[in-house]
């Protein structure tokens, strides 16, 4: 049965309807909010926001956007609004995360070789954890979004509702942190 | 490297394969004269590799069984029980 379908019968009150489009999304939605918190307590509570905010709304849903972009959305809210509670560190403008000049001879940055053969995959999976639920939200959802959910910068951008000039640049900005921090602790790990 | 945000932006869309093939030979001309350029371009592209080999973590069944409840409680309130 196509979305558009399912949505009437929900709308008119089908259960059995509700949970088939919300079926595929489940998963997706905590393993969104996991990566953007960090934490299976809050993501356990974004995900029952989520959901009992769709059933409140279910009726609003008016078609505009996919049934997906529209529980994104309201995971969104819900991740802004718990992340907003705790203090996150800040990020350092673009230029900061860049070495100072060209230079064949002395290079600043370290050589990261393969990252496997510095730290086991849970230690690298759980460094990546920790460095994104540390960083504000307002960088770390669009970088989730565009590379482990996969989407477009225009797709994250109207999600988010920014253009996508500010997309970018915040996708930017994040994965110079993420990189910076990654750089940090494998360097560390190397030379003591 | 200079320190010019555009320039990052190009890396970054050289990495992602977005750049436009003009700017693309030029930057390889690049990388192959500067050591943080090419550092850079290797991080980069290794921190989306590592962020993506993360096992994706399925709902844990018992949030599911508590999600379904609360879900059929709120449904019910809603819309009234279901007949029959």
């Amino acid at each position: 049965m196509d979305e558009r379908k399912l949505i009437r019968l929900a709308q008119g009150g089908d259960f059995d309807a509700f949970n088939t489009l919300i079926a595929g999304h489940k998963d997706k939605i905590y393993r969104l909010a996991l990566k953007l918190t960090g934490n299976r307590e809050d993501a356990d509570d974004i995900v029952q926001e989520t959901f009992l905010k769709a059933i409140d709304n279910i009726d609003k849903f008016r078609m505009e956007a996919s049934f997906g972009t529209w529980l994104y959305t309201i995971a969104l809210n819900s991740v802004r609004a718990h992340a907003g509670k705790e203090k996150r560190m800040s990020l350092k403008p673009i230029e900061e995360y860049l070495p100072s000049d060209h230079s064949s001879d002395a290079a600043e940055l370290f050589e990261w070789g393969d990252p496997h053969q510095i730290f086991e995959n849970k230690q690298l999976q759980e460094l990546i954890e920790r460095a994104l639920a540390e960083m504000p939200i307002k960088y770390s959802t669009p970088f989730v979004l565009r590379y482990m959910e996969e989407m477009s910068v225009n797709e994250v951008a109207e999600m988010l509702k920014l253009t996508v000039a500010a997309t970018k640049s915040r996708i930017l900005r994040a994965r110079l942190a993420l990189r910076e921090k990654l750089e940090d602790v494998f360097r560390e790990r190397v030379h003591g | 490297m200079g320190k010019c945000n555009k320039q990052i932006q190009q890396i970054c869309d050289y990495v992602d394969g977005e750049l436009e093939s003009a700017l693309c030979a030029e930057l390889e001309a690049q990388l192959k004269e500067c050591n943080n350029c090419r550092l850079m371009v290797d991080s980069l592209k290794q921190t989306v590799v590592l962020c993506r080999e993360g096992k994706p973590e399925p709902l844990p069944k018992e949030l599911e069984a508590k999600l379904n409840n609360a879900l059929r409680r709120r449904w019910e309130k809603k819309f009234g029980k279901k007949q029959g």
